[in-house]
């Protein structure tokens, strides 16, 4: 390992650097990875207008995303305020999109063998309830599309419809510790196919 | 002159620290950095960041194009102004200079520079960013651009109270700034300062003018604080009209020697 893989290392060691990951989206209304990376000039603008201090700046990266916003939805969701996609320079955030229902910046899914809903509605199902678990509805309740994008089957057991829109307000308010229960499963960011970088080294296969 | 140009830098300087803070307070008129600002409705944008957006993504949005106008009239009329009057890392060195007058430290200045030379070499360097932006596919120029990495890294200290890593490259190159190479980046590197002197033209705008007599106390060409030769390199792409020839001429007491003049 040579000195530059090394402060890569280092700098990459960082947890909410890492990417490629769940639960790390781009801020609403994100053209897809390849022309947003192509798009954003890294001028802050999202960041600085956010009312919750939910858009962070990414730090130095293998992938040259330094710079660029992104929502990490294990500290803080997206409230959907919609203020970001309307001051975009250049349209790496789409000004279309004006409706919080439009926005699509991921899907939400349920870990069943950790979701606290799941593993009481287990054990009533064996007969073996001893009163360790109890109802938590965390992310239901917390959901700002209740009952459209998550409802509760049999009353408690949580399911996402196709209008999640991805905002990671049920992963921030999700109570199991260390791995949560409820994550985002981002559009663009956190696939490494799907990311367009490098586009000239990809086409020649040198990556 | 030089009084309005203090004033100038220092309301520029303000504005990047003032702005997030007014949207920390919910107030939105204002937002932005310098790589792109909004007043109200008008959107004003750095030049460099929506070439290379266009340039990778071949793709034109109108507002893009609106916003970029203001700034590339400005420079066509009135030359490079924003570099010094706005600037806040031209404002920088300038404290750096005064800093070293002080403790009494030379600054390594090469008097035969060649302005050919200087200009091949920054525009060599666009050139070369621009060819690596297109094989990497991702507008990275702004990382080598003192003020836009300046009023980002604002944003993020006052909103997140912390830095990202551009700031790492920003000390760099002020390190080489006061210990290598005398007004390094705003001679060859900024990319946004040599994007914009490609709007300037010879034959009109606002240049600096030598007429008649001339006592040869070449105090324009030690004060000039990118070593230039006012007489010579007045209407040069690389003089950004901060007029400090203009002040520093004792000829111009007497009678009007060196003078800015609309061309």
């Amino acid at each position: 390992m040579n000195f530059i893989d090394k402060i890569k290392l280092f700098l990459n060691s960082f947890d909410e650097n890492e990417h490629y990951r769940i639960n790390r989206m781009r801020p609403p209304g994100a053209v897809d990875e390849k022309l947003f990376m192509e798009l954003c000039v890294r001028c802050s603008k999202c960041i600085e207008i956010c009312p919750y201090r939910v858009i962070k700046r990414s730090n130095l990266t293998k992938d040259f995303e330094v710079g660029t916003p992104y929502i990490y939805a294990e500290e803080k969701g997206c409230r959907l305020c919609m203020n970001c996609t309307t001051v975009c320079p250049t349209g790496a955030l789409d000004k279309d999109v004006t409706y919080f229902r439009d926005t699509r910046i991921g899907v939400a899914k349920v870990d069943d063998t950790i979701c606290l809903n799941h593993l009481l509605y287990n054990q009533e199902e064996a007969g073996i309830a001893d009163g360790t678990m109890a109802v938590c509805n965390q992310c239901f309740n917390s959901c700002p599309l209740k009952f459209d994008a998550i409802y509760l089957e049999d009353m408690i057991l949580p399911r996402i419809t196709d209008k999640c829109t991805g905002c990671g307000i049920c992963t921030e308010s999700c109570p199991t510790k260390p791995k949560k229960a409820i994550n985002i499963l981002p559009n663009g960011m956190a696939n490494r196919d799907e990311a367009g970088y490098i586009p000239y080294l990809k086409r020649k296969g040198l990556r | 002159m030089q009084k309005i140009r203090k004033i100038s830098q220092i309301f520029f300087l303000l504005l990047i620290v003032v702005v997030p803070i007014l949207n920390l307070m919910e107030i939105y008129f204002i937002n932005g950095s310098f790589i792109s600002l909004n007043v109200g409705n008008l959107a004003i944008s750095d030049p460099l960041a929506v070439f290379q957006a266009i340039f990778l993504s071949h793709k034109i949005v109108p507002l893009m194009l609106i916003s970029i106008l203001i700034p590339i009239l400005i420079v066509i009329f009135f030359g490079r102004v924003w570099c010094s009057y706005a600037c806040p890392y031209f404002l920088m060195t300038e404290l750096i200079d005064k800093l070293k007058k002080k403790l009494n430290i030379k600054n390594i200045r090469n008097k035969n520079i060649n302005t050919n030379r200087q200009n091949i070499i920054r525009y060599g360097l666009l050139l070369i960013g621009f060819i690596i932006i297109g094989i990497l596919g991702v507008p990275l120029l702004y990382l080598i651009s003192p003020p836009s990495v300046i009023s980002t890294q604002m944003i993020m200290v006052i909103k997140h109270l912390r830095f990202t890593s551009e700031v790492i490259i920003l000390l760099l190159i002020l390190i080489t700034e006061i210990f290598f190479i005398y007004k390094f980046a705003c001679r060859y590197l900024c990319p946004t300062g040599t994007l914009l002197s490609l709007f300037q033209f010879k034959s009109f705008g606002l240049k600096v003018k030598h007429i008649g007599s001339c006592s040869e106390c070449k105090a324009c060409i030690k004060e000039c604080p990118l070593m230039l030769d006012p007489k010579i390199d007045g209407d040069s792409k690389q003089c950004n009209n901060c007029g400090i020839c203009v002040d520093s001429c004792k000829d111009n007491l007497k009678q009007k020697t060196l003078f800015f003049k609309m061309k």
